[in-house]
């Protein structure tokens, strides 16, 4: 009884341990640490997890964004640009896989319209804040600033 | 047999909620003359929460017993999750999870009737909360009936179920977390009641403040703790070594808890200036409580995908249907009274003023809400409008917030100096000289004595040295001015003073505890280091002052799981520093593997460990090591605001209310205008502190 019940999941454990841990060849050894990685993870938590709920693929564990971040490195060291990078993934994904909307057309509006906000919103708070401290009953006189 | 009176007793719960509703409107209006309507109202709020309690009562027993006749145990019951698991899976799926958020909203509107009982003048505002805490028990009834019923009948009954979902099923705080966030989110309502009740009795003055205060502290609290909480248990079961990601549930829990804060202290301002800012207040509160609605909505609804996202469905509809009737009758409600409102009549002596600072404390606060309100339905928008589906992750949130972040941290260090009505720039400076000092000295060394080359991250941290020493001068001038007038000792008169004041240094209590979370995040995030490696046993991973020796692999089968994990050995600098046993778990019910990390926490910070892959026959593992400084600390700050909360809303002994009454006829328990610190002395020597 055990036995059948433990079946699946040891198969399970088997069938992912089966492949290479993390493909040996390709992650760099225990003390490497280059310019090149620190590119290839700052493009990598721009790229979005494709499996994942909103997870970069430099957070993320699984794979699939494994194999994603070393196309990245491998594009990066043969001297592409991150632009170039993130083409190549929107090209195939679509605009999704960026984490960070382009800012182009609508998507505009999700960068403006908060520092619209807070322009707008300050402009009420120097009002506000003139209008108490005008002297009372004295309408039409510059306003007391600061203080005496 | 347990199905059907879960269910009927849900189905009475509506029931007497729509009765409560009517009863207590009716009392409302009546007024005085209404003494048996208030009381039967109150009957309606107790009756409904002995049938929640019967309700969740028998939900537990059905998911202990493993009685798989009733849909909501054949969903998220196994007789091979472990007990603890087992019951606390009442809130980890949909239905459950509207049952216990109903059980909460009971037992506050329970406590809201309860505390009407001795008024000799019945109090309409009272009353007209609990119609409105009871109107929102209806909707929620109204769900567990039709769309969202737990006590469904399953048949044909299932010998097993699956098990709750296994993220939920790895760490202890996952029993922590929910609670906590339904005392917090669900209280919130209870501000919003009050709002209304005060709007439709007609109330003029500043007493709903006062009346809501307290309520709003509490849930606030609580709303601390769950988030922290969750970040916690998100750094230490999803892997990542992160405790943020701005996923849209995050953000629904996080919303509310923006405006409710900027409440907390544009509270303030009204209570001290009649009419200032009341509509504003209002709003406030009508808006917190609509963002948790919201929030309900895009967790429950699965319309925003998410870790949280439980299921489509048609109760989506419902709860739109309930926020559009929510804000529809606030704003009526708010245009009606709008006449009553009145003018604010404050002046102030100077610009540099608290009142000025909290305008500004609340114009961040809102412009970050709404910041993270546009980017999180960003997504719907633009799918809608264009067709095409668009992300709005990280980055953008982080990219927009840590500005207004920054300078929340700089005003939290101003705020408690500046005293109301205003004070003269020359003054402000003297009392800011030493944290100012101090900010600077901190912003320099992190540049140049640890090389932090992010503006931002040295502004965190040169103004987090600033609040903090600004917000721990307020102790010490307190202190020391009580001493000078009772001879006490440092600690009793530090005690006394809090206690005298708990409003007061609850609050700067509180800013303590936001320092704290402030200054583990960009530690944290300025400082981290991480290393990716494949080692075969004996093999090492270094970074920074550690190396990780990976020993061997080791497996292990649990009845619901198969656990597999590395035996790994820390030396820091050499010397042997313990150990840790980062895990692969594997669910029989998903096929997705569940990591736990394994952290190895000092105060100075966190090494983490997470075990990537390996191979069957123990030869590799693939570790993914992290240095995360002073991460800690966010949690430790969680907790210093929870308690700041709690002293901040401790009821002061009666005998104290009586003093404060006599000397000072309706003087509140903060002590009205109290001068700030470096003022006190001179009021002490006329006898004020008590």
């Amino acid at each position: 009884m055990m036995l059948i019940r433990t079946l699946p999941a040891l198969l399970l454990v088997l069938a992912m341990a089966a492949r290479p841990a993390n493909g040996s060849a390709q992650t760099p050894g225990p003390a490497a640490d280059s310019a090149l990685e620190a590119a290839t993870r700052e493009l990598a938590s721009q790229i979005r997890c494709v499996q994942c709920q909103g997870l970069s693929i430099q957070d993320s564990p699984s794979e699939l964004s494994k194999e994603m971040k070393q196309i990245i490195r491998e594009q990066l060291a043969a001297g592409r640009t991150p632009e170039e990078v993130k083409a190549y993934f929107v090209a195939r994904y679509g605009e999704w896989i960026l984490l960070d909307p382009p800012a182009r057309g609508l998507n505009l509006a999700v960068y403006i319209l908060p520092i619209l906000s807070l322009l707008g919103g300050a402009v009420v708070v120097v009002v506000l804040v003139r209008r108490w401290t005008r002297p009372l009953g004295d309408a039409g006189a510059p306003d007391a600033g600061a203080g005496p | 047999m347990t199905g059907a009176v879960g269910h009927t007793a849900v189905a009475l719960a509506l029931a007497l909620s729509c009765y409560g509703v009517i009863a207590a409107a009716v009392a409302g209006r009546k007024g005085s003359a209404g003494r048996a309507w208030h009381a039967s109202a109150r009957g309606a709020a107790y009756a409904v929460f002995l049938m929640y309690a019967v309700a969740t009562f028998t939900m537990v027993y059905a998911l202990v017993a493993h009685d798989f006749s009733v849909k909501y145990v054949a969903q998220v019951g196994s007789r091979s999750t472990p007990l603890f698991f087992t019951v606390i899976s009442l809130w980890g799926a949909l239905e459950g999870s509207i049952l216990f958020w109903g059980f909460v909203l009971a037992l506050y509107t329970a406590l809201v009737a309860y505390g009407g009982r001795r008024s000799k003048q019945a109090d309409s505002q009272r009353t007209y909360a609990t119609a409105t805490l009871l109107a929102v028990n209806a909707f929620f009834s109204l769900l567990l009936v039709k769309p969202a019923n737990p006590f469904a009948p399953e048949f044909p009954v299932p010998l097993d179920g699956p098990g709750p979902n296994p993220l939920l099923q790895n760490h202890p705080l996952m029993a922590v977390h929910p609670p906590l966030l339904y005392l917090g989110y669900v209280g919130l309502s209870v501000p919003f009641a009050f709002a209304v009740g005060a709007l439709l009795a007609g109330r003029e003055d500043e007493g709903w403040i006062r009346e809501t205060r307290r309520w709003t502290l509490v849930a606030w609290g609580f709303l601390t703790l769950a988030i922290v909480a969750g970040m916690w248990w998100s750094y230490e079961v999803l892997g990542w070594g992160g405790y943020w990601a701005w996923d849209p549930v995050e953000n629904a829990s996080f919303m509310p808890w923006l405006t409710a804060t900027a409440f907390l202290h544009s509270s303030m301002v009204e209570e001290r200036r009649p009419g200032m800012l009341r509509l504003w207040n209002l709003c406030l509160v009508v808006a917190t409580f609509l963002l948790t609605i919201l929030g309900t909505f895009l967790t429950r609804s699965g319309v925003l995908l998410s870790v949280h996202a439980f299921t489509r469905g048609p109760i989506g509809y419902y709860f739109l249907g309930f926020i559009a009737l929510a804000l529809i009758f606030s704003l009526t409600l708010l245009a009606a009274r709008a006449d009553r409102l009145g003018r604010g009549q404050g002046r102030l002596d100077s610009a540099v003023s608290r009142e000025a600072v909290f305008l500004v404390n609340n114009l961040i606060l809102t412009a970050f809400t709404f910041t993270v309100l546009l980017g999180t339905l960003f997504p719907l928008v633009a799918e809608a409008v264009r067709g095409v589906k668009v992300s709005v992750g990280a980055p953008f949130f982080n990219r927009m917030t840590v500005p207004l972040c920054v300078a929340l941290l700089f005003l939290v260090g101003v705020g408690p100096v500046l005293p109301w009505r205003g004070i003269q720039p020359g003054v402000a400076a003297r009392s800011l000289l030493v944290p100012s000092v101090g900010g600077l000295a901190v912003a320099l060394g992190s540049v140049l004595l640890l090389g932090v080359r992010d503006v931002y991250a040295v502004l965190a941290f040169g103004f987090a040295a600033f609040a903090l020493l600004s917000n721990a001068r307020e102790f010490v001038e307190g202190t020391r001015a009580r001493r000078r007038a009772t001879g006490e000792s440092w600690s009793l008169a530090l005690a006394r003073l809090v206690r005298a004041n708990r409003h007061r240094y609850g609050g700067y209590i509180a800013h303590v505890g936001v320092i704290s979370i402030a200054i583990g995040i960009s530690a944290s995030s300025t400082f981290r280091q991480e290393r990716e490696a494949t080692v075969r046993p004996g093999e090492a991973v270094e970074i920074g002052p550690f190396a990780v020796r990976f020993e061997r692999l080791w497996a292990r089968e649990e009845p619901h799981r198969f656990v597999v994990g590395a035996d790994l050995a820390v030396l820091a600098d050499g010397e042997p520093a313990g150990r840790l046993d980062p895990r692969l778990n594997f669910y029989n019910t998903s096929d997705q593997a569940i990591t736990t990390p394994a952290v190895r926490s000092r105060a100075g910070g966190d090494l983490y460990v997470n075990l990537l892959a390996f191979e069957r026959d123990g030869s590799s593992a693939t570790l993914h090591v992290i240095i995360e400084p002073l991460v800690p600390w966010i949690w430790i700050g969680g907790g210093i605001i929870g308690l700041g909360a709690l002293i901040a809303a401790w009821p002061e002994g009666r005998r104290r209310r009586l003093i404060r009454a006599a000397r000072r006829p309706g003087a509140d328990e903060e002590g009205g205008d109290r001068p700030p610190a470096h003022e006190v002395a001179s009021a002490v020597a006329h006898g004020a502190v008590s």
